[in-house]
C-alpha cells in the first residue's frame, strides 16, 4: 500500500529559531499517526506546512507519492487534507450549516442551494452520529459538538487527510469518547490522521504509530505497542524523568482560606479549607462546579450564600480587589483572557497587581521595578532573554510562569490554581509542580483545580471532589489514589438521581 | 425531542433584532403622545426621510459585520452627489450622470477597499482619510455653492423620480395625504437587493465569517481580501446611490449635505445590533435602527421642541438600546448554559 502522504527531509527556519530540522516522516490510509513534543519543538510548524500555511525551505511534500510542490491552504484543502485547530476555527454567529460548508458552498448559479446544503450536512452529522439539526447556531451548541461540525467539515471537503491539533483539551471524559469513536470510524474509511496531544494517556488509546519531537528534530517514531509511557515522556524530555511530582511536607500551620456553606447558583453548600503549608486538591469532572466555586470565593462571581474567611477574617462579595489585598492570587485556567495582557511585556505583566507595593510614592521607580522583576525571573526560571519581552511570544508554560511572577510579587500567600498546567508541555510542568511545593515551603497555601488525576494525587495533601456542585468527599492523601476519587466524582451523580426519585 | 424544538424557538426569538423592538416602543409612544405623528401624510414623508439614512445604514452594517467601518460614506455621498448635479448642469443625460455618479462611488470604496486589506491599514484610519478626500473634492468642485440645473428633456428622469408612485387623498389636510415617493420605492428595491445577496448567496456567511474571524475564514478557503475589498466597494456605491437620492429629494445639491451622516449611519447600526467588533448583526437590523432614529426626530419635531435636543434623546436612545441588548444577551448566554446542563 502506498504512502498517504510524505514529509522529506523538511527544514524550516524562522528568524532565530530552527523550527524544524531535516524531518521526514510518513502517514499511511485508515492510519493514526500520534506526534507529541513539548510546546516549541516544532509540530505546530509541521502541520503548518502539511496545511500549506507555511512554505518549507528544504525538502519536500509528497501526496501519494507524488511531490506537492507549492502549497497553499487552497491547494491543500483541493487535495483533501484537513486540519482541526486547538483553537477551534468555526464562527459562533453562523449555523452548523454554513459553518460545515464555509467556504466551499453548494450553489446554483451564485445562490446557495440551502435545501442541498441542508440534506448533505444532515448526512455528514449522520454519518459522524452527531445529533445536532443543521439550522442550530454553533454559538448554541457545546465545545465537544462544536468540534465535531469542524469534524463534518472536513469530511465535507472530502478530507483524506486529518490533522487534530489537540482536539481533547477542553472535553470531557464522555466527549472524548465520543470523538474516539468518530475517528475510529474515520479510520475504517481510509482517512489517515495526524493526532497531537500533550494527554500522554489518550495516544496509547487512538494511536497506531507515534512520532517524538523535540528541538525541531524527530527523535523517533515506532508503532504505539512498542512503545511505553516512560519512553514516550523520556523522549519527549530528553531525559528521564524520575518523578514529577516532587513534594516536601512542611509543618501544616494556621488555616489560610476557609469557605463555610457557600452556595451559588452552580454549588451548594461548600465546605473547604487550606492550612498553611497545604496543597489541595480540588478534583471532579468538567461542569461539577470546581472552577465556580473559586470563582465565587475570589469575588469574581456571585454567591447566594455562605462565607468567605481569609485568616479567619470574612470577605465582603463580589470584591477580588479586597481578596487580592489580603494576600490571595487567584490563576485562572484561560491565561490569555483573565491572566495576562499579552501585549505588553514581561516586566510589565509582573508588576501590574503590585505598582503601589513597588512604588508607595506613587512616583514609578524603574530601576527597583527591574531588579524585582529580574530577581524573580531568575528564581522562576523563566527562559527568556530579556524582561522587556512581550508575553505574546513566550510559549504557555512561561506564560504560566509570568502569572506566577506577577502574583509572587505582591506577597500573596493563598494560591489559586484552575488547571495550572492545561495545554503546557512536560518540561514546564515539572518545574511548575516544583514551584508550587516551594511555595508551600513558605508557608502559602494553594488550592489546585485540576482534570489531571495523577497531578492531583501527586501534588494534594488532601483531595476535595467535586459533583454536581457539591462536596462529595475529602480524601487524605495516603488514602487517595485512582479508584477512591473517581468514585466520588461519580458518586453524587446516583445519589442525587436517587433523592429526586424518593 | 419537545426540549429540543423549544430552545431552537426560545433562541429564534432572541435572534430578532433588538432595533424592531425599539422600533415599536417608539412608534407607540410618538402616535399616543404626538398629535399628528399617526397620520398617513407623517408616515409616509417619514419614510421619504429615512430613506437616505436606511441605504447609508445597510452599507454601514455590512462593513461592520465585516468588522470594518466606513467613515467616508457621508462625503462621498457629498461628493457624487455633487458630480451627478455638474453633470447635469452641463447638460448630460441623467442616466449618464448617474452612473458616472454610482461609478466615482465605487472607485472610493475599491481605494478603501484597497488600503485596507493591501497596506493594512485599519479601517478607521482608512476610511476617515478618504473621507477627508471625498470632502475637499466635493467642496472644490462645486466652489462650496448649492448646484442647481436647468430643468430640460436630459434630466427628465430626475423629474419623474421626484415624484409619488401612490399618491391617495384622504382628506382635505396634508397630513391626510397618503403617499409613496419614486424614492421610497427605489430605496426600497436596492435595500430588498442586498439583502437578497446577503441572504441568499455565499456573502452573508462570508462577511460573519471574516469579521468573527479573518483567519478561520482564510483557512476555510476564502479569498477574504477580495471579499472585503468587495464590501467597501458596494459601500461606496450605495453612498453614491444616496447622493442621488438627496439630489433627487432638494432638487440640487449642497457639498455639504452628507456632512455627519456616517455617524447617524454607525448609530443606526449598532442600535441595530451589529457589535463594533465585528462577526455579528443584522442589515434588518440596521434598517429599524434608522427608522426609529429618524422616527425619534420626526417626533420631537412635530412636538416642537428644539432640534438640538434631538441629539440629546437619541443618544439616549442608543444607550438604553445598548443597554437592553446586554441585558438580551445575558439572557441567552443563560439560557444556553441551562440548556448545556440540562443535556448533560
Amino acid at each position: 500500500m502506498g504512502k498517504l502522504l510524505e514529509f522529506r527531509n523538511i527544514s524550516k527556519t524562522f528568524p532565530g529559531v530552527k523550527a524544524l530540522d531535516d524531518v521526514s516522516l510518513d502517514l499511511n490510509p485508515g492510519e493514526v499517526h500520534v506526534v507529541v513534543g513539548e510546546n516549541g519543538a516544532g509540530k505546530s510548524t509541521m502541520m503548518k506546512i502539511i496545511s500549506g500555511v507555511y512554505a518549507p525551505d528544504r525538502g519536500e511534500l509528497l501526496l501519494d507519492d507524488i511531490p506537492l510542490g507549492r502549497n497553499t491552504p487552497k491547494i491543500a484543502e483541493q487535495h483533501g487534507i484537513a486540519m482541526i485547530y486547538q483553537e477551534l476555527s468555526i464562527v459562533p454567529e453562523l449555523s452548523v450549516m454554513e459553518n460545515i460548508f464555509l467556504g466551499h458552498e453548494i450553489r446554483r448559479g451564485i445562490l446557495i442551494d440551502r435545501k442541498a446544503m441542508d440534506k448533505r450536512a444532515e448526512e455528514l452529522l449522520a454519518s459522524i452520529g452527531v445529533k445536532v439539526s443543521p439550522g442550530t447556531l454553533v454559538k448554541n451548541l457545546s465545545i465537544a459538538n462544536q468540534q465535531m461540525i469542524e469534524i463534518a467539515k472536513a469530511l465535507s471537503k472530502n478530507a483524506r487527510v486529518i490533522v487534530f491539533d489537540e482536539p481533547t483539551s477542553s472535553l470531557t471524559d464522555a466527549e472524548i469518547k465520543e470523538l474516539f469513536r468518530i475517528i475510529t470510524a474515520l479510520r475504517g474509511k481510509g482517512v489517515g490522521m495526524f493526532y497531537i496531544s500533550h494527554r500522554l494517556e489518550e495516544i496509547f488509546e487512538i494511536g497506531d504509530r507515534i512520532t517524538i519531537m523535540r528541538d525541531g528534530r524527530k527523535i523517533a517514531t515506532a508503532p504505539i505497542a512498542e512503545m511505553d509511557m516512560g519512553k514516550v515522556v523520556e523522549g519527549i524530555a530528553g531525559r528521564r524523568i524520575e518523578n514529577v511530582f516532587q513534594r516536601h511536607f512542611p509543618a501544616k500551620g494556621e488555616i489560610l482560606l476557609e469557605l463555610k456553606d457557600l452556595c451559588g447558583e452552580r454549588f451548594q453548600h461548600v465546605n473547604l479549607n487550606v492550612r498553611a503549608g497545604e496543597i489541595i486538591g480540588l478534583a471532579g469532572l468538567v461542569g461539577s462546579g470546581r472552577s465556580e466555586v473559586v470563582r465565587a470565593a475570589f469575588g469574581i462571581d456571585p454567591y447566594s450564600a455562605g462565607e468567605v474567611l481569609v485568616r479567619g477574617k470574612k470577605m465582603p462579595r463580589n470584591n477580588p480587589q479586597r481578596l487580592a489585598h489580603e494576600g490571595v492570587a487567584f490563576l485562572p485556567e484561560d491565561r490569555k483572557r483573565e491572566g495576562l495582557a499579552l501585549s505588553l511585556s514581561i516586566r510589565e505583566n509582573a508588576v501590574i497587581s503590585a505598582l503601589r507595593r513597588l512604588n508607595p510614592l506613587t512616583i514609578v521607580d524603574g530601576r527597583r521595578e527591574r531588579a524585582t522583576v529580574r530577581d524573580f525571573v531568575r528564581k522562576l526560571g523563566i527562559s527568556s532573554p530579556t524582561i522587556e519581552k512581550l508575553v505574546h511570544f513566550l510559549s504557555g508554560g512561561t506564560q504560566q510562569k509570568v502569572v506566577l511572577a506577577k502574583w509572587l510579587i505582591t506577597e500573596a500567600s493563598i494560591f489559586i490554581f484552575d488547571e495550572p498546567t492545561r495545554g503546557i508541555d512536560v518540561g514546564s510542568k515539572s518545574s511548575i509542580y516544583s514551584l508550587m511545593d516551594e511555595l508551600v515551603g513558605l508557608g502559602a497555601g494553594i488550592v489546585m483545580i485540576s482534570s489531571e488525576l495523577p497531578e492531583v494525587l501527586g501534588m494534594s495533601d488532601r483531595i476535595y471532589v467535586m459533583a454536581q456542585g457539591r462536596i462529595a468527599g475529602e480524601i487524605d492523601r495516603e488514602e487517595a489514589d485512582h479508584v477512591s476519587v473517581i468514585q466520588l466524582a461519580f458518586s453524587q451523580t446516583s445519589a442525587s438521581q436517587g433523592r429526586s426519585l424518593q | 425531542m419537545s426540549t429540543h424544538r423549544a430552545s431552537s424557538r426560545r433562541f429564534r426569538l432572541a435572534r430578532l433584532p433588538n432595533s424592531i423592538f425599539a422600533f415599536l416602543l417608539v412608534f407607540m409612544v410618538a402616535s399616543l403622545w404626538v398629535p399628528r405623528f399617526f397620520t398617513p401624510g407623517n408616515l409616509s414623508s417619514l419614510l421619504l426621510q429615512s430613506s437616505i439614512m436606511i441605504i447609508l445604514s445597510v452599507a454601514m452594517a455590512l462593513v461592520i459585520i465585516a468588522g470594518g467601518i466606513d467613515l467616508s460614506m457621508g462625503s462621498v455621498l457629498s461628493m457624487c452627489g455633487v458630480i451627478m448635479a455638474l453633470c447635469m448642469r452641463n447638460g448630460l443625460h441623467a442616466l449618464v450622470a448617474i452612473g458616472i455618479g454610482l461609478a466615482i462611488g465605487a472607485l472610493f470604496g475599491l481605494l478603501n477597499g484597497l488600503i485596507v486589506t493591501r497596506l493594512r491599514v485599519p479601517p478607521f484610519i482608512a476610511t476617515f482619510g478618504s473621507m477627508g478626500i471625498a470632502q475637499s473634492l466635493a467642496n472644490t468642485l462645486s466652489g462650496r455653492r448649492t448646484i442647481y440645473w436647468e430643468s430640460g428633456s436630459h434630466s427628465s428622469l430626475v423629474d419623474l423620480l421626484k415624484g409619488d408612485v401612490v399618491h391617495i387623498q384622504l382628506g382635505p389636510e396634508s397630513s391626510m395625504v397618503f403617499y409613496i415617493p419614486f424614492l421610497v420605492v427605489l430605496t426600497a428595491v436596492v435595500v430588498g437587493g442586498v439583502i437578497f445577496l446577503f441572504r441568499r448567496t455565499v456573502l452573508g456567511a462570508y462577511v460573519h465569517a471574516i469579521g468573527e474571524n479573518e483567519e478561520v475564514a482564510r483557512l476555510s478557503g476564502i479569498a477574504t481580501r477580495s471579499w472585503t475589498t468587495l464590501l467597501y466597494v458596494i459601500s461606496g456605491a450605495l453612498a453614491g446611490f444616496a447622493g442621488l437620492l438627496m439630489l433627487i429629494r432638494t432638487n440640487s445639491m449642497q457639498p455639504t449635505s452628507g456632512d455627519w451622516l456616517e455617524f447617524v449611519a454607525v448609530v443606526a447600526a449598532v442600535l441595530g445590533g451589529n457589535a463594533l467588533e465585528g462577526g455579528k448583526g443584522s442589515l434588518v437590523g440596521a434598517i429599524f435602527g434608522a427608522l426609529t432614529l429618524y422616527m425619534v426626530r420626526n417626533a420631537l419635531a412635530l412636538k416642537g421642541i428644539d432640534t438640538s435636543v434631538t441629539m440629546v434623546v437619541i443618544g439616549a436612545v442608543l444607550v438604553i438600546g445598548m443597554f437592553l441588548n446586554a441585558l438580551a444577551t445575558r439572557h441567552e448566554k443563560k439560557l444556553s448554559a441551562r440548556a448545556e446542563t440540562e443535556n448533560a
